[in-house]
């Protein structure tokens, strides 16, 4: 498999001319994504398009909890919820890329002529792939093409389309998503240009990036705490951490002691440097450690 | 089975030692007949030829098959040979292995080792090993590592339960023969086991082995003093300059685990000023060496790493990173006391010449062979 050309960026770093993808797992990644893309738009006075039927108060990242008053930034004409029927069906109800072409077209000249300088555009179109109907997926990707098209260019547009990824077989998600220059994630937990610290939610953990020692054990500690709160079984993707210290590993085994019983620490993706170093030691002295997947090849998504 | 097996074979073969009442040798009756010893045994066979060899061994490997240890021989062709014969059928009961297999890292084979004991105590068993380390053709630092290795497992071992036998042959340096008398509780006479007047505590020993201080850095290693430098930045200056000596690849990571412990210890623990001094050292056993040194002095007690944590429990230790830095490394010194500590890591370069056990001829010569006997394999 060639390297990925796509761009893998922080929901926070999304620029205009982005057609990002998310393929979330669940509600509690999607909200987590969606939601900052939401509410950093509207707190940075640009424009949010949300294509749903659901009512703009039920968006995600949105509501007196995130200190976005909903109704406020609707009179504003910041914020604005558009029914899939208004957006993108045709008389019968059936989905009509076209219209969905017509709908961000307008909605970005529209976004221009109000003087935002930006305008963040999302749906998630999960909802076509799942039955009743058969999932038109010829249909989908022709659409998405025709998106990539008009927003990659813009200098004002970007646009997340969302899918549920259990909504596909791994390969026909794989098709969907390379139709997008750039995959989007969380925001990191914690990032100073050493240690990189992200959420995962498939399999729930974090994802370690760069370099881990003394000087980072307490964050991480706080996070691997944090990740650890509801009864699921943790595991961390190592796969870009060039370095941890002895201290790091006994860091992890101690946590995994202190985990249900019989639960243990999945460690998923050593680098093989890393890796030679944890035998060293002996697995068997890291009690709670256990060694996880491993990744032939660059997947960032893990969805093949 | 086995068991019976091994009581069988070694009472026909009249083997079965007296029972050996000696110091600090707790005995007792698990079954009518069955003599079980519970207490850690580490005991010293001096031989200067094959009977003096036989009689210290072969009793200790066929108690060991008629209480149901697992028992393991460790040594050259000429005394596995030697005791295959004398075993008889017997022999399918021991494990035996290569000295170069079992002697090949001090720290990793006293962690091996201790946890096969651990093991055998988890089944209900015992570890029973019969071990001559390979002494010649290592360098002198080398033979010093082995020697306290010698004395830190009396600590190590206490309460495994195991039964180690170490035979020397009285051909080797005095040097050694010598410190082995200092090692081990206790010494085989005549398959009889004597208290040893000459052991020394562990920990005296060690201090004993740390007395001479460290040859001094040469004059054009790299010196760099760390004032509370990011360790991120100390791992790319250690990795440039490792980069340009014949280090293998494989090789950098742990001395970049090495270092990153050394030097987290002493900021936490040591006295500024801290330097880090790296240079490579040509000769038999070429190396890179690299020392972080400070200001200020190690509690006494603090084990220096040698005694590795015992798995499953749940607290390693604050030596548990000392210790693994052992096993990442060839070698580790460590000096402290009033002129400030130092820690000097050595990984190996390519190009060392024989470091290993003795070869074949030496280990017949040791049994008093001048020439291997017909029929060796």
């Amino acid at each position: 498999m060639e390297t990925p050309w796509f761009a893998e960026r922080p929901v926070g770093e999304v620029r205009p001319g982005d057609h990002g993808w998310l393929a979330y797992s669940g509600s509690e990644e999607r909200d987590q994504v969606i939601g900052t893309f939401v509410r950093e738009g509207l707190r940075t006075t640009e424009k949010v398009v949300y294509v749903t039927d659901a009512p703009a108060h039920r968006l995600p990242g949105v509501g007196p909890r995130h200190g976005i008053d909903v109704d406020a930034y609707s009179r504003a004409g910041q914020l604005r919820v558009i029914s899939r029927r208004d957006a993108c069906l045709d008389r019968r109800g059936g989905f009509e890329p076209a219209m969905m072409l017509d709908t961000l077209g307008r909605e970005v000249d529209k976004a221009f002529d109000e003087g935002f300088r930006a305008v963040r555009l999302t749906t998630d179109y999960s909802w076509l792939l799942k039955p009743p109907g058969p999932p038109d997926l010829a249909r989908m990707l022709g659409c998405e093409h025709r998106v990539g098209d008009a927003v990659s260019p813009s200098t004002m547009a970007m646009a997340i389309c969302q899918i549920d990824r259990h909504a596909l077989r791994p390969d026909e998600l794989a098709a969907l998503r390379d139709t997008h220059e750039v995959l989007v994630e969380v925001n990191p937990e914690y990032d100073d240009g050493i240690l990189k610290i992200v959420r995962t939610f498939e399999p729930d953990g974090l994802r370690l990036e760069g370099e881990l020692d003394a000087a980072r054990h307490s964050v991480f500690a706080e996070q691997l705490a944090q990740v650890s709160t509801d009864r699921r079984r943790v595991h961390l993707d190592l796969s870009r951490l060039g370095f941890i210290d002895l201290g790091g590993l006994h860091l992890m085994a101690r946590h995994a002691t202190g985990l249900p019983a019989g639960e243990p620490l999945v460690l998923d993706h050593l680098a093989p440097d890393v890796e030679n170093v944890i035998e060293m030691v002996g697995w068997h002295r890291l009690p709670g450690l256990v060694r996880g997947g491993r990744r032939t090849s660059p997947d960032p998504e893990g969805i093949t | 089975m086995k068991n019976d097996l091994g009581r069988a074979a070694a009472g026909g073969l009249g083997l079965m030692s007296p029972p050996v009442g000696t110091v600090g040798d707790t005995m007792i009756t698990s079954s009518p007949g069955n003599v079980v010893h519970t207490s850690f045994t580490h005991r010293l066979l001096p031989y200067d030829g094959a009977d003096r060899f036989l009689d210290g061994a072969l009793p200790f490997l066929a108690d060991g098959l008629a209480a149901g240890d697992r028992v393991v021989a460790v040594c050259g062709t000429g005394q596995e040979m030697l005791l295959r014969d004398a075993l008889g059928p017997a022999d399918a009961g021991v494990e035996f292995q290569e000295p170069r297999d079992w002697y090949r890292h001090p720290a990793r084979t006293l962690a091996d080792c201790l946890s096969a004991a651990d093991d055998a105590t988890g089944r209900g068993s015992r570890l029973r090993v019969l071990g001559e380390p390979a002494w010649t053709s290592r360098t002198p630092p080398e033979v010093v590592e082995w020697q306290r290795i010698e004395a830190v497992l009396n600590v190590a071992f206490r309460d495994t339960g195991a039964a180690l036998m170490c035979p020397y042959s009285t051909s080797l340096p005095a040097g050694i023969v010598a410190a082995a008398r200092k090692t081990h509780p206790e010494t085989v006479r005549g398959g009889q086991a004597v208290p040893n007047p000459g052991f020394v505590d562990p920990w005296s020993y060690c201090a004993q082995c740390d007395r001479e201080p460290l040859p001094a850095p040469p004059p054009d290693a790299d010196e760099l003093r760390l004032d509370k430098a990011d360790l991120y930045w100390l791992r790319a200056y250690v990795t440039e300059y490792a980069r340009q000596t014949a280090l293998p690849d494989e090789d950098l990571q742990r001395l970049l685990v090495a270092v990153t412990e050394v030097v987290t210890n002493a900021m936490r623990h040591g006295e500024p000023p801290i330097v880090l001094r790296m240079w490579t050292e040509p000769g038999t056993a070429p190396a890179l060496v690299c020392e972080v040194a400070d200001e200020g002095r190690w509690a006494p007690g603090t084990g220096y790493g040698l005694i590795p944590p015992r798995p499953g429990s749940t607290a390693f230790g604050s030596r548990f990173g000392l210790w693994a830095v052992r096993l990442l490394c060839a070698a580790v010194q460590i000096r402290t006391g009033e002129g400030g500590s130092t820690v000097r890591l050595r990984l190996a370069l390519p190009g060392a010449a024989g470091a290993g056990p003795r070869t074949e001829s030496e280990g017949f010569r040791a049994l008093g062979f001048q020439n291997p006997p017909s029929g060796v394999r």
